[in-house]
Order: C-alpha cells, then sequence, then structure tokens
C-alpha cells in the first residue's frame, strides 16, 4: 500500500465531524472543509434534541475533543471547495481559505471586540442581536477563536482591535488562500439552510413581526441566544403566553419544498416543551397535516399530548394576519374538530423546511443531485458519498448514522486503490 | 351493520371527474389550505376540502345534493395555494358539471348537453328540426323581397310555438330538477334554518344584481367584470325578447324595428355586452393558467356558444342591413340555433348553475353559513 | 517511568497576574521548577516548557493557565512519556470570581495544589498490546447482515456471517416488491435481495453459515470466543467483532381482537399480502375470489399502549406499496387505507403522491370501528372517516392489517410494553438467608454472551438493544458489539443497509483502536487500563455489578475477571469498589483522595466550604463557559473533574467530611431513560450509591443533606450560580462541619 490518501469531507456540521472521526478513529486521514467560521453547523445552533431534550453541545463537546486528540484529522473553517477533479482514489479539490483576519495567537480573551467600534447583524441568531465587526461567532465555538466580518469592520483605517490584542493575533491584511488537496473519496456532508420563509406571502413572515421561524425560536429559548433564553415576543419584548406552530410551513408543498423535511413535527413538538417549560402558564397550538413522529418518536409525541396546554389540530395554517395589540390571528380548518377556527395568539413560530445547502453550489457537475438538490447515491461519481442532510431530509441520529456509513464507504474508495 | 351505509367508491364517477377536466383531485392531501384561502368558505363546515375527499372518494350522490359546490365563484385563491397542486377550483367547477348533468330531467338532455363531445348532436337538433318545420311548411327557400324580413323566412308564429313549447318542457324540467337537488340538498345536510327562504332568495338575488361575492375573490378578481358583462348582457336580452313580444301583439309593431327605437339600443348594447365580457371571461382563461381555471371543456363549450350566439346575432342585423338577402337568412337561421341552443339548453348548460346557485346560497343564508 | 520531575509553569496572562498574588503562588508549588509567563501559549512560553523537558528531565508538567479544552495543541506532550497536568486558573478562577482578594487567591492556591497532587499521583499508561483476530461476526443474514458483511469486506475485513435459517435474505426475500430507493422515490422495485446473496455467497472473504445458531460467546474484542452449532453439530472460532443485525418479527395480529385476525380468513397482515402478491394475483384467501376492494388498516397494534406503543416508521409506505400491488392485479379494484397520520417522511413523500395518484387507492385518516363478515365471505369493514365526518362500510374482500416490526431481540411470547428493565427476563422469586428476594433472570435469544450480566444485549425499552441514542447511536452497552438494522430500531431497508455500513465502520474501527491499546468511544485513544488488585478483593460484586458496559466477569467465588479490552474507561469500578483495589497508573482513589487532603480548609468562616466533584465531559465545559460569560459564583467551592461521575467512591466523601469540607456537591449528567452520561449509568451509579452514603454519615454523626447530586447539561452554565448558592445556603442552615480543625 502506497501513501494513503486524505478523505475529503465537505461541511463541518455534525456529520461531515462524525464521518471525519470515525473514518480518524478508524486509521484514516481525514480532512474537513467548514464554510463557517466554526465546527457544528446547524446542531450548534439548537438549543436542544429531541426527543432525549439534550444540549447539542454534549455530544458536540466529546467530538470536538475527538478531533482535538487526533492527528488524523484535519480542518479548514471560513473555507470553501471550488472545485474537484480527478477520479475515486485520485481526486484533486481547490479549497479557498478566507481570511479569518484572527491568527492561532488568538486567546479568546475579547478586548478586541471590546474596542471594535463596528456592528454586524448576528446571523447565528438569524438577525435578532448584534455582535462587534470582531467577534466570537458564539459562545462554544470550535475553534474558540475571534473572526472578523470583512463587510462590517472598518479596515485598517480604524484598528482599533489591532491596537489592543497584545499577542498581535488579528492580522487586517489577512489574504484569501488556496489549498489544494489530493483526497481518496470526497464526503459531501454540506447540510441545509432553512428555507426561506418570506416566500410563503401568506403566512405573514418578514412582514408581522410575531411570525418567526423555527431555527429562531431555537436561538430565542437557548441561554446563549439574543433574549438569554426568554421566549419573548419580538415586537415588544411580551412574555409569550401562547404560540402556535404551523407545519410544513414551505415542506410538502410544490409551490415550495415538494417533500417533507422529516424534522419539523418533532422539532415543534420539542419547541412546545421549551415554552410549557419556562412560561408555564403558556397555551400551545400545533397545526398540522400529519403528525410525523416515526418509530420510537412515537412516546415524545404521546408526552407532548398528554399535557392538557397543548393542543393539536389537524388543519393546515394558511393564512396568518396581525391583531392590533400585537397578537397574530392564524386560520386554520379544523379538519378532525369541524370549522375553520381563527386563533390568536402572541406569537406564531413556522415550521420551515430544509432546503440542501448544495443546491445552486458550483460542484453540481461532479456532485450529482436530484430535483430538490439532494445528493444522490445510484449513479454518483465513483469515489463521492453523501453524509447526513446532504443526501436527504434527516433527524440527528439518522445523520450520524448515515455519516458513519459514509465514512466506511469512503475507506472503500482508499482501500480499492 | 345495516346495509344502506355501506358505501362503494365510485371509481367510475372518479374517472369521470378526472376526464372532465378534474385531473388533480388525487392529488389533494387534506391539508385544508383551500377552506382557509377561499374567501367564500364559512367556518361552519367550509369548503373545498370536505369536497376533495368527497371527490377521491367517488362518492356521487353527496356531492350531488351539496350546495357548497355552488357556493365556489371559481376564484382560484385555492388552486394558487394549494400544496399538491389539486387545483380544488377546477375540480370543483367539473363537479358543478356532473351535478347539473346528475339532476338533469330528462337525463339523456344532460347526457348530450354536458358532454362536449356531443356539442354538434346538441346543435343539431334545432338544426334539423327547424329544417324539418321549414321545409314542411315550405319557407326553405330565401323569400323574395326588397326588403329583408326575417318573419318572412321564419313566420313569429313558429318560433313562438317551437320555442314556447320547448322552453315550457325543459322550463318544468328544470324546475323539478332544482327542487329535487333542493330536496336532496336539505335532507342530507339536515342543518337548522335561521331565516326564512323569501328573505334569504332577496338578499341572494340583490347580491347577484351587484356581484358583490365576485369582489372577494383576491387572486382572480377580474372575473367579476366579465361575469357582470354577461350577466347583464343576458338580462337585457331577456328584457329586450319580451319587449319585442309585447310590440308585436300590443302596438302591433313588427319587425324590422328601426335602430332608432329604444328596444333596440338595448338588444344591441346587450350583444355587445355579451361578446365583450365573453370576450374578457375567455381572456382571463388563456392569460394566466397558474391562477385561473384550467379549462374544462364542458366551460369552453359554453362560452364558444355564447360568443356565437352573441356574434351571430350582431351579424344577422349587420347583413340585413347590408342587404344581402343571399347571407342574411341562413344567418338568421344559423342564429336561431344558438338562441335555441341557449334558451332551451339552460336547465343543462353552464347557465343551470343560476338556479343552483340561487337555491345554494340561499339554503347557506338560511342555515347561517354566509359568509357575506 | 523512571524519575519523576515535576515543573509547574504558571502563565500570568488573561487577567491571571492582575487578579492573583504570584509570588504567593509560586510558594505553594514547591516544585524543582517552578516558572511564570506572562503569555505562556505563545511560541516562547511553549519553547520554554520544551527546553525544560529537555534540558532538565521534567517529565510531569503543570501547566497553570487556561482551560484544558482550548490550547490542546499547544501544550501537546506524548501521554506515554510525559503527565500533563492543566490548571486552569484563568476560567474557573479570575474569570469568575473577583480579583485580588483573599478567597480567590485561595481558590488559585487550592487548585494549583490539586493539580500538583494529581500531577504527582500520575503515571503514564502502559498500553496492552497483543495481536488481535480482526474477522468481523455478522449475526443474522438479512437485508441488514448481508449489507453489514459485503460492505465490511469491501473495506478489507473478513467477515463470518452466521443465519439462523436455511436461506439468507430475511424478509426481503419473501418480498414481492421493494419501496423505492433511488431519486424520485416514485416507482417500486424489485428486491434485489438475491444479487446481495449471491454477492456475499461469491465473496472469499465472507464465510457464511446457514441453519446455524450462536451457542456462545465469551471474551471480548479482539479475541472473541465463539461456539456455533450448525444441524447438531458444533464448531468453535475466534472473531474480533460482532455486527449484530437479528432483525425483526411483525406483531402477533391475533392479539388485535377487534380487527378478526384468526377469525375471519379474509383478514390477512401485511407480511401475508406480501406472500399473497408474490404468488401472481390477490384473491381471497377464503375462496380465492379475485379481491375487488382491499382495505388497509394502519396502526395494527402500533402506537396502541395496550400493544405497539411506537410507531413501526415502515408500514404507511409499505401499505401505500401493496395498494399499487392490489391496483396492479385488477384495474378496477379499489385500495383503501385507513391511517392516524400519513407517516412518509423525507423524500417518501414523492412516493406518497404517486400513490395518492392513483385513482383506486383512497385514503382517509379514520378509525376501525368494526369488522364483521358477510354472508358472502366479504368483510364489512366499519369506519370512522375523519376527513369525511362521516362512519362509512367499506365492505372488502381483504382486510390487511399493518402490523408492526418487533425487534427480535424481543422472545416469542414477551409482551413489549411490559419487559423488564435493562436485560429482558422474568422476575423470580429466590429464597435467601435475607428472605424471599425478587432476582431478574435475563433469558437467551441469540448471542448467548458468557457475560456476568446477561446474555444478550442490554435494552432500554421496548426490547431495543440501548446505545448512546442521537449522539453516537452505535455506542450499545457492549463494546465491540454493534447493532445494526430493525433490531434497534424500525426502518426500512434502505436505512438498514446504511445502518450495516455504519455497523461495519464501527466494528473495524473498535478493532483497530483495540489493537493499538486505545479505548472506544467516549474516551477514544485512552491508552489506560484499570488495574485489580485482587489480592484485597471481598468478592463483594459491585464493580462486575455497577460496570455499564459488562466487562467483567466473575469466578464462581466472585472475583472479578478483568477483560480490559470491553474496557471504557469510565472508572465506574473503581468508584464502586468499598476495597480501593481498583485504579488506573493516571486515576486512582487515592489520587483522588490525596488531592481532597491537599486542599487547605479555612478553619473558621461564616462561608460553608464545599467540595464539587464534576463530570469532565459537560460539567466542566459548562464551568468553564460560566467563566468565559464572566457568571461569578461563590470562591468556597473547589472543584475536582472526574472522568464520570460513576467513579465516585465513596471514601472521597468520607475524605472531604473528615477534613472538614461542609459539604460535597456532584455535578454530572442526567440519567434516567433520556440519559445523557455518555458512559450511560454512570451518573446514575453515582447517584445510587449516594443512596447509601448515609450509612458513612451516620457514622461521622453527619446529615445526609451535606452530600447532594445535581445534574446539569453542558449548557445550564447560567444555572450554576443559582445551583452552587442554594447548596451553599442549605449547609448554612445545618452549621459547619463539627470535624473542622480536626
Amino acid at each position: 500500500m502506497g501513501e494513503q490518501k486524505s478523505i475529503l469531507i465537505i461541511g463541518g456540521g455534525i456529520s461531515g465531524i462524525t464521518t471525519a472521526v470515525e473514518a480518524a478513529e478508524a486509521g484514516y486521514d481525514a480532512t474537513i472543509v467548514e464554510k463557517r467560521p466554526y465546527l457544528g453547523g446547524r446542531v450548534a445552533q439548537l438549543f436542544k434534541y429531541f426527543p432525549k431534550l439534550c444540549p447539542p453541545y454534549c455530544g458536540l463537546e466529546i467530538n470536538f475533543r475527538r478531533i482535538k486528540q487526533n492527528p488524523k484529522i484535519k480542518f479548514y473553517t471560513l473555507s470553501e471547495v471550488d472545485s474537484i477533479s480527478g477520479a475515486e482514489g485520485d481526486f484533486k479539490a481547490s479549497i479557498r481559505v478566507n481570511p479569518r483576519y484572527v491568527n492561532e495567537k488568538c486567546t479568546a480573551c475579547g478586548k478586541c471586540a471590546e474596542v471594535c467600534p463596528a456592528e454586524r447583524p448576528n446571523d447565528f441568531n438569524f438577525g435578532m442581536d448584534t455582535t462587534k465587526a470582531i467577534y466570537r461567532p458564539h459562545d462554544m465555538a470550535f475553534p474558540a477563536r475571534f473572526v472578523i466580518d470583512e463587510q462590517a469592520c472598518k479596515g485598517s483605517a480604524c484598528g482599533e482591535c489591532v491596537k489592543v490584542c497584545k499577542y498581535g493575533a488579528i492580522d487586517l491584511d489577512m489574504k484569501p488562500a488556496t489549498v489544494e488537496l489530493n483526497a481518496g473519496s470526497i464526503v459531501t456532508a454540506t447540510g441545509w439552510n432553512p428555507y426561506d420563509a418570506t416566500r410563503m406571502e401568506n403566512l405573514g413572515f418578514g412582514r408581522i413581526k410575531n411570525v418567526i421561524t423555527n431555527m429562531m425560536m431555537e436561538r430565542l429559548s437557548a441561554p446563549n441566544g439574543p433574549t438569554k433564553g426568554k421566549i419573548q415576543r419580538p415586537s415588544d419584548g411580551k412574555d409569550v403566553q401562547s404560540i402556535a406552530f404551523v407545519q410544513c410551513a414551505g415542506s410538502r408543498d410544490e409551490n415550495h419544498l415538494p417533500y417533507c423535511s422529516a424534522i419539523c413535527c418533532m422539532a415543534s413538538m420539542k419547541q412546545a416543551t421549551y415554552i410549557r417549560e419556562k412560561n408555564p402558564e403558556s397555551k400551545v397550538y400545533i397545526f398540522y397535516i400529519d403528525l410525523r413522529a416515526p418509530g420510537k418518536y412515537e412516546d415524545f409525541l404521546r408526552k407532548v399530548q398528554s399535557d392538557e396546554n397543548v393542543e393539536m389540530i389537524k388543519g393546515k395554517v394558511a393564512k396568518i394576519e396581525e391583531d392590533g395589540d400585537g397578537g397574530v390571528v392564524v386560520t386554520a380548518e379544523d379538519i378532525v374538530g369541524g370549522g375553520k377556527i381563527h386563533q390568536k395568539v402572541d406569537m406564531v413560530v413556522l415550521a420551515a423546511g430544509m432546503e440542501s445547502a448544495l443546491k445552486g453550489n458550483g460542484l453540481s457537475s461532479i456532485i450529482k443531485t436530484e430535483d430538490s438538490g439532494f445528493v444522490i447515491s445510484e449513479g454518483q461519481t465513483a469515489g463521492i458519498y453523501a453524509a447526513g442532510v446532504a443526501g436527504r431530509p434527516n433527524d440527528v441520529t439518522n445523520s450520524v448514522q448515515g455519516a458513519t456509513g459514509a465514512a466506511l464507504k469512503s475507506i472503500q474508495s482508499l482501500v480499492r486503490r | 351493520m345495516p346495509e344502506n351505509t355501506v358505501i362503494t367508491p365510485d371509481i367510475q364517477f372518479v374517472r369521470e371527474l378526472k376526464e372532465a377536466g378534474g385531473d388533480t383531485l388525487k392529488k389533494c392531501y387534506q391539508c385544508a389550505t383551500c377552506s382557509v384561502v377561499c374567501p367564500m368558505s364559512p367556518d361552519n363546515k367550509p369548503f373545498p376540502r370536505k369536497e376533495m375527499i368527497m371527490a377521491q372518494w367517488g362518492m356521487r350522490e353527496e356531492l350531488s345534493a351539496d350546495p357548497d359546490i355552488w357556493l365556489c365563484h371559481n376564484c382560484n385563491d385555492c388552486s394558487k395555494y394549494c400544496p399538491r397542486g389539486a387545483r380544488p377550483g377546477d375540480v370543483l367547477s367539473v363537479m358543478r358539471q356532473k351535478v347539473i348533468k346528475e339532476n338533469a330531467v330528462p337525463g339523456f338532455m344532460g347526457n348530450i348537453v354536458t358532454d362536449p363531445k356531443k356539442t354538434l348532436v346538441a346543435l343539431a337538433i334545432p338544426f334539423v328540426l327547424f329544417l324539418v318545420v321549414l321545409g314542411l311548411t315550405g319557407h326553405l327557400k330565401i323569400p323574395s323581397g326588397e326588403k329583408i324580413v326575417y318573419s318572412e323566412f321564419f313566420p313569429i308564429r313558429y318560433i313562438e310555438v317551437i320555442f314556447i313549447s320547448a322552453v315550457a318542457l325543459t322550463g318544468i324540467s328544470y324546475l323539478i330538477s332544482l327542487n329535487g337537488f333542493w330536496t336532496k340538498m336539505s335532507k342530507q345536510n339536515g342543518l337548522s334554518y335561521t331565516k326564512g327562504f323569501v328573505p334569504a332568495l332577496t338578499e341572494t338575488i340583490v347580491e347577484f344584481l351587484t356581484h358583490k361575492r365576485f369582489e372577494k375573490c383576491e387572486v382572480n378578481a377580474d372575473r367579476k367584470t366579465g361575469h357582470l358583462l354577461v350577466f347583464y348582457a343576458f338580462l337585457g336580452l331577456l328584457i329586450t325578447t319580451i319587449w319585442i313580444t309585447y310590440y308585436y301583439y300590443v302596438p302591433k309593431i313588427h319587425s324590422p324595428i328601426p335602430l332608432s327605437d329604444p328596444m333596440k339600443w338595448l338588444a344591441n348594447l346587450s350583444a355587445l355586452a355579451l361578446i365583450a365580457g365573453v370576450l374578457i371571461l375567455i381572456y382571463n382563461r388563456t392569460k394566466d393558467k397558474g391562477v385561473d381555471t384550467k379549462n374544462s371543456s364542458f366551460d369552453w363549450t359554453f362560452v364558444v356558444m355564447i360568443l356565437l350566439l352573441a356574434v351571430t346575432g350582431i351579424l344577422t342585423e349587420l347583413i340585413r342591413l347590408a342587404g344581402i338577402a343571399s347571407l342574411a337568412y341562413p344567418m338568421y337561421f344559423i342564429h336561431l340555433t344558438f338562441v335555441f341552443y341557449t334558451i332551451v339548453y339552460f336547465p343543462y348548460s353552464k347557465l343551470a348553475h343560476m338556479g343552483y346557485r340561487t337555491l345554494a346560497i340561499t339554503y347557506s343564508k338560511m342555515t347561517g353559513r354566509d359568509v357575506m | 517511568m523512571s524519575e519523576s520531575k515535576l515543573g509547574v509553569y504558571i502563565c500570568t496572562d488573561c487577567g491571571i497576574g492582575e487578579s492573583l498574588n504570584i509570588e504567593e503562588l509560586q510558594k505553594v508549588a514547591k516544585a524543582p521548577i517552578c516558572r511564570t509567563h506572562p503569555f505562556l501559549c505563545s511560541q516562547e512560553g511553549a519553547q520554554m516548557i520544551r527546553d525544560d523537558i529537555n534540558n532538565e528531565g521534567v517529565n510531569k508538567i503543570v501547566i497553570a493557565a487556561c482551560s484544558q479544552r482550548v490550547n490542546y495543541d499547544v501544550f501537546d506532550y506524548d501521554p506515554l512519556k510525559y503527565v500533563t497536568e492543566r490548571v486552569n486558573l484563568r476560567e474557573h478562577v479570575v474569570w469568575s470570581h473577583p480579583p485580588n482578594t483573599d478567597e480567590t487567591q485561595a481558590m488559585a492556591e487550592d487548585y494549583l495544589r490539586l493539580g500538583i497532587t494529581r500531577a504527582n499521583k500520575s503515571e503514564p499508561p502502559e498500553p496492552k498490546i497483543t495481536d488481535l483476530n480482526r474477522t468481523i461476526l455478522v449475526v443474522g443474514g438479512g437485508v441488514t447482515g448481508l449489507t453489514a458483511a459485503i460492505e465490511a469486506a469491501k473495506a478489507g475485513s473478513e467477515v463470518v456471517l452466521v443465519e439462523k435459517e436455511a436461506e439468507l435474505g430475511g424478509w426481503t426475500r419473501k418480498m414481492y416488491k421493494v419501496l423505492p430507493k433511488k431519486a424520485p422515490f416514485t416507482d417500486l422495485e424489485k428486491p434485489d435481495i438475491d444479487s446481495r446473496i449471491a454477492e456475499a455467497e461469491g465473496n472469499d472473504k465472507i464465510k457464511i453459515y446457514k441453519s446455524t445458531t450462536i451457542k456462545k460467546i465469551a471474551g471480548e474484542p479482539g479475541m472473541y470466543e465463539v461456539t456455533v452449532e450448525t444441524n447438531g453439530s458444533e464448531e468453535t472460532f475466534t472473531i474480533g467483532a460482532i455486527i449484530y443485525a437479528i432483525g425483526w418479527k411483525p406483531y402477533d395480529a391475533s392479539k388485535l381482537d377487534n380487527l378478526g385476525y384468526g377469525k375471519y380468513k379474509n383478514v390477512i397482515t401485511n407480511v401475508e399480502m406480501e406472500e399473497l402478491a408474490s404468488k401472481g394475483n390477490i384473491s381471497r384467501p377464503s375462496d380465492g375470489k379475485p379481491a375487488q376492494n382491499v382495505v388497509f388498516v394502519q396502526c395494527a397494534g402500533q402506537r396502541d399502549e395496550a400493544h405497539v406503543p411506537y410507531c413501526s416508521a415502515v408500514c404507511c409506505n409499505v401499505s401505500l406499496k401493496q395498494a399499487m400491488y392490489v391496483r396492479e392485479s385488477n384495474p378496477d379494484a379499489g385500495a383503501y387505507i385507513i391511517y392516524k397520520d400519513m407517516r412518509t417522511p423525507g423524500l417518501y413523500e414523492n412516493f406518497y403522491k404517486a400513490a395518492q395518484d392513483d385513482e383506486g387507492i383512497f385514503l382517509a385518516k379514520g378509525e376501525i370501528l368494526g369488522i364483521e363478515e358477510a354472508a358472502d365471505g366479504s368483510l364489512l369493514v366499519e369506519v370512522n372517516n375523519l376527513l369525511l365526518d362521516k362512519k362509512v362500510t367499506i365492505k372488502a374482500d381483504i382486510v390487511v392489517l399493518a402490523t408492526g416490526m418487533l425487534t427480535n431481540m424481543l422472545p416469542d411470547d414477551y409482551e413489549v410494553n411490559n419487559l423488564t428493565p435493562e436485560y429482558i427476563g422474568t422476575i423470580a422469586k429466590k429464597e435467601t438467608s435475607d428472605g424471599i428476594i425478587e432476582e431478574l433472570e435475563p433469558v437467551p435469544i441469540s448471542l448467548n454472551l458468557a457475560y456476568r450480566q446477561g446474555p444478550e444485549m442490554p435494552h432500554l425499552k421496548y426490547g431495543f438493544p440501548d446505545s448512546h441514542f442521537i449522539c453516537f447511536p452505535y455506542e450499545t452497552r457492549r463494546t465491540g458489539i454493534y447493532a445494526a438494522g430493525a433490531v434497534r430500531h424500525p426502518m426500512d431497508a434502505l436505512q438498514a443497509s446504511a445502518d450495516a455500513a455504519g455497523a461495519a465502520l464501527k466494528a473495524i474501527q473498535c478493532l483497530e483502536l483495540t489493537s493499538q491499546g486505545k479505548a472506544v468511544h467516549p474516551r477514544a485513544g485512552d491508552q489506560t487500563f484499570p488495574e485489580f488488585r485482587l489480592e484485597s478483593c471481598t468478592q463483594c460484586r459491585r464493580c462486575t455489578v455497577e460496570c455499564p458496559f459488562g466487562v467483567l466477569d466473575e469466578d464462581e467465588k466472585g472475583t472479578p475477571q478483568e477483560h480490559p479490552y470491553r474496557c471504557r474507561r469510565c472508572g465506574t469500578c473503581m468508584g464502586a469498589c468499598p476495597q480501593r483495589i481498583i485504579n488506573f497508573k493516571n486515576y486512582s482513589i487515592d489520587m483522588i483522595s490525596s488531592m481532597i487532603k491537599s486542599v487547605e480548609v479555612p478553619d473558621e468562616d461564616e462561608e460553608p466550604f464545599i467540595l464539587g466533584l464534576i463530570c469532565e465531559n459537560d460539567a466542566y465545559p459548562a464551568l468553564d463557559l460560566a467563566g468565559q460569560n464572566r457568571i461569578q459564583y461563590s470562591p468556597n467551592f473547589r472543584f475536582i473533574s472526574l472522568r464520570c461521575l460513576g467513579g465516585t467512591n465513596l471514601v472521597w466523601i468520607a475524605d472531604a467530611l473528615s477534613k472538614g469540607i461542609d459539604g460535597i456537591i456532584l455535578i454530572g449528567c442526567k440519567f434516567g431513560d433520556d440519559y445523557q452520561c455518555h458512559f450511560v449509568k454512570g451518573s446514575q451509579m453515582a447517584n445510587e450509591r449516594l443512596g447509601k452514603v448515609q450509612e458513612t454519615l451516620d457514622r461521622l454523626m453527619l446529615e445526609a443533606d451535606r452530600v447532594q447530586q445535581v445534574q446539569l447539561a453542558i449548557n445550564e452554565w447560567d444555572k450554576l450560580p443559582q445551583i452552587l448558592d442554594e447548596f451553599s445556603e442549605a449547609l448554612k442552615e445545618l452549621g459547619p462541619n463539627p470535624y473542622k480543625g480536626f
């Protein structure tokens, strides 16, 4: 056996991380290329996982430790794969490493952010608050280093951060770099983006302040979120005492996402527990087409259903209107109960679906996808595999299972050569 | 389990609906988006979600007694927002056609008129009838004389005998159909009344005159203008018909009536309104297939017939004024065929919806399910 | 290790220098080498340490700076040569306490003492490296097992596959068609199981035993001795790791008495429907008349606590598939699916759409009110059709019950909704000297493990093998044995195939790590092993009972028998042992005891002085985050991190209390059904032990409330001050520890 080639993993979310550590612990080299300035992807933004209601960082922490101690794993943050050529066993990937403007000397002491005069909307919290132009992506970000948003930074004309950083960790002249990587196989773990909820005009997102998305609800509930974990409605900060979850906001809809996003029913039930725990008097209404709690998740559905302040109504919300006092009225047909209901609530959460993050990506000539942008397996370029939501809408545990399988498949590609 | 509750979904009925233009009906997965976005749909027992499952399950009987398909004004908000592309607006439109047919008395007339493939048969009936009548009475020739006088060719008496007897027959059939519909509808739904028939009916008719309901349509608001023009055109033509009959018998003024006569104004205005209205409807149908109803061939047949009715009417008049006898009389003959189609077939054509809709809206008002 | 030489390095950056008296701190160190540096993680700082290692022979390195969770790459020294200890002065001291106070200084000094003691009491591990067998045993020859075997072989492994039936292929072989497996997920496919069987049989890396059952599996990863029996003859061989793919079985439909199965011939299950369809035409079992109307009853037992409490995940798709069979067999036939919720998640929505489009497939949310047989043999199915808001009766030729999947871990005649906890078995009443006690007798099913804790995999609920569900679904409670497919939760063949590949990876990975003497998840790479001083063992069996992973067996006297390669290094056995005979080279009872003893407990103080034993995986990072967010909490706590709270030995409680410490708080992970403990049972074991601490406290004449365990998740750092204050307040009520000052 000659020199062992690396496995290139595109995406450093839970699936990409899993593929990397599982392959590396089996003795193979793995390289993660992550677009964001931190590893952990979407799950890093979640407050809790269903159905155990445990924090994603519990598992991420262990995985980060596995990465830290394993020399077989390399990772690039703020990086994207520009192009891929070659074939199974001998892919050549060109990776663009975007500047962080902060080098490895950073101790994350935070002095820089104290003096930085510029602000940016905090994308980690979906714009519900702001950070300085030099910022730590979030509390538990790994790697624990600051980063500069070049859009927001005033540049070397300002240079306040450079002056206070006694470690010389800030380099405002950092330039993008290109890394050429030779890989034996490629695992696409590009994950998903929340579907753009403004595109559903009848649901009022973007127009009505107290209509938010399910991912925003995660941040609103998290102790390190914009409200420090208080579930308050965005318009006036009032504690939310009634909430409506609108299922299939974009999913199972040919005008938007034709497929089912597989997780939203469970996610909304989970979020129902957030508000029921934090605001004990609150009333929850979940409007659904079909309640999809497959397999053992049924227990969780039963648990949430047994809460008498949680009402589940079969009927899709197709109209959301603002009420005078900041309240929001949702309209649906209660199919089983009979008749249309116009429920007034403090806040509405749209269970927005998952859209493949690979959609519109320039790698489609080599990484083949089906119509909705999910990576196919049959008929795929040899040596290219998918893990997690890049392959199809999935929850975390199924993504991890798939990612572990993808690790084996990518090892097979190395062994074959 | 009593035998009478056994349902046998009628696959044949499902197929009929699909063939007639409701081919999307199976796509519905019962999310009830349609019931919510529909501006006509009441809170109590909203539609068209339940109509979609009835259609999927082939429930012919239940649908033919359902008032709600008549509350639909084909705005198609439902079809725009339907996440499955099931196009409830189209399906309901096809259902209405099916119910007209189901309730038709005699049944074969419903068969002939509602089936677009049989349009030629439907037109052939008056055509042959007129030929036979004119042939037997020796009128099958271009009358001589300087002035073109249509009654020379087709005497008024013949027209009266043919039309009055035909209209009487089908009118009675129509009343029987509507009565049957009312009985089935009130029996099947069994709702209690909060308002009497007469006040409800009065309200309904006032609404028709103003076309207020159409204003509720959101995505397809233009429909109001077209439908309003056609509605008033027919009203105008009805008045014209009564008027000319009055002229004929009371002051004994016989056609041709001079263009300066107010009756003629009304007649010509109505004809033009009819053409304009139909053209708007046709335009709406073609411009945006995503929003407007997909064209069931039943609907197409009807608009084409109405257009031909109006165009032949205008042509009959124009050619007469131009004095081309050889063309004028045949045109008159053709026009009469379309007049027959429109008036006599009223209970079986799209126009039949007037009665059904009136009753359905009246019923919804009486049972407190009205959204106006 | 030859001679140990300690080097202590104090970083004064990140606020440490400004908040603490460094000179005083240096005095505490009492080490041969003790240096400070203004920026220890800089190149110069790191070089300073390297120089000492190279020139001064320092081999125990104490770095008093930031959290061990950062700069891990800067302070990285070969663990087989050096002991590295990180004292967290930054996050745990100066960032979360006021600068330049006596209390903060005392805290820093204690933490330095703790770190130095830990380093002094640690030795680099000596990994156990032996030649291992790397063959993978696959138990079960259905679609999961076959796929696992093929995938493992493709990655270079030798495989032995054992199937108890005479034929391979499992349920899939009985299927007429299978669900779509590729985009756009709309068309049924012919099962490819025959080609998979041929592929496995033709692969010279895969050895297949059919009609074979496992009599016994003994040993540990890399050296399992497996005895199998084929038609009466036994054979024993060695394998390295195991993929557990014994699959599923349908729920017994005759238990659903309102649905007429067993009573009416034309009521069949979805499994029987496959057989019917495979025969070519779908006709009534009673008289062979071709079926005109077929009703599918969804959730025939599933989602019902009286039968199968969970959802079987695949039945909606299966019934849609079988409705297509009905339509294919007779274009005028009607297929009715009565469901609670249509569950066709993800891209299977496309399949739902495709089936829906068929004019002869009628779907409705509804409830089955009853099924009766008519005189002509057809069935009258009374349905409350909730979509039509109407009760209707459908006249059906065949009723198909979409019965659910049970794991094959469940022995026949055991109820899925009423199983004994942890190990499936029966409760037997045993007469002992203490009277009649109830004891669980686990029942053997398929693996026949020669493990002290039981012959099969522990289950959590409904008979599915327990695993660290969500983040680490392959981590079962038996190291080296990885479950895959429908044995672990209901899934379709596509998912089972992906699962099989994952399990194959885990088996290969386990052998790779084990061959290097390294632990598998969650302490992957750890090269330590517990060492047993058996001469002092009293055969109390606590270690063999409490180990979450069933590592230890017993000889006939009850002395533990080690199986180091099964070990996950959590130290639960160490915590369990009253004789203190189980220890690691770098993690021992004496080490923590000495650390506790090295703390300087103030003689007189208004505020209670408290020891915290914390989980290093979650509670430690939570403390880091508290510091990072500058959350302030009482400086009278001293936290000692443990690999897992399961390692808590009660002797430490006694040590702490007898030293005059007022109270002890254990901060660890959530336990119970939704446990978060990475070692599954660790925090629960600690809690059970604390239940017994009363005895110790009584002996010391102390209140039980002085010891408390709290469950804290990694992201609950914001709750820490309140938790700590409440405990402190409670101790204040109790008054100071009377042993203070002794």
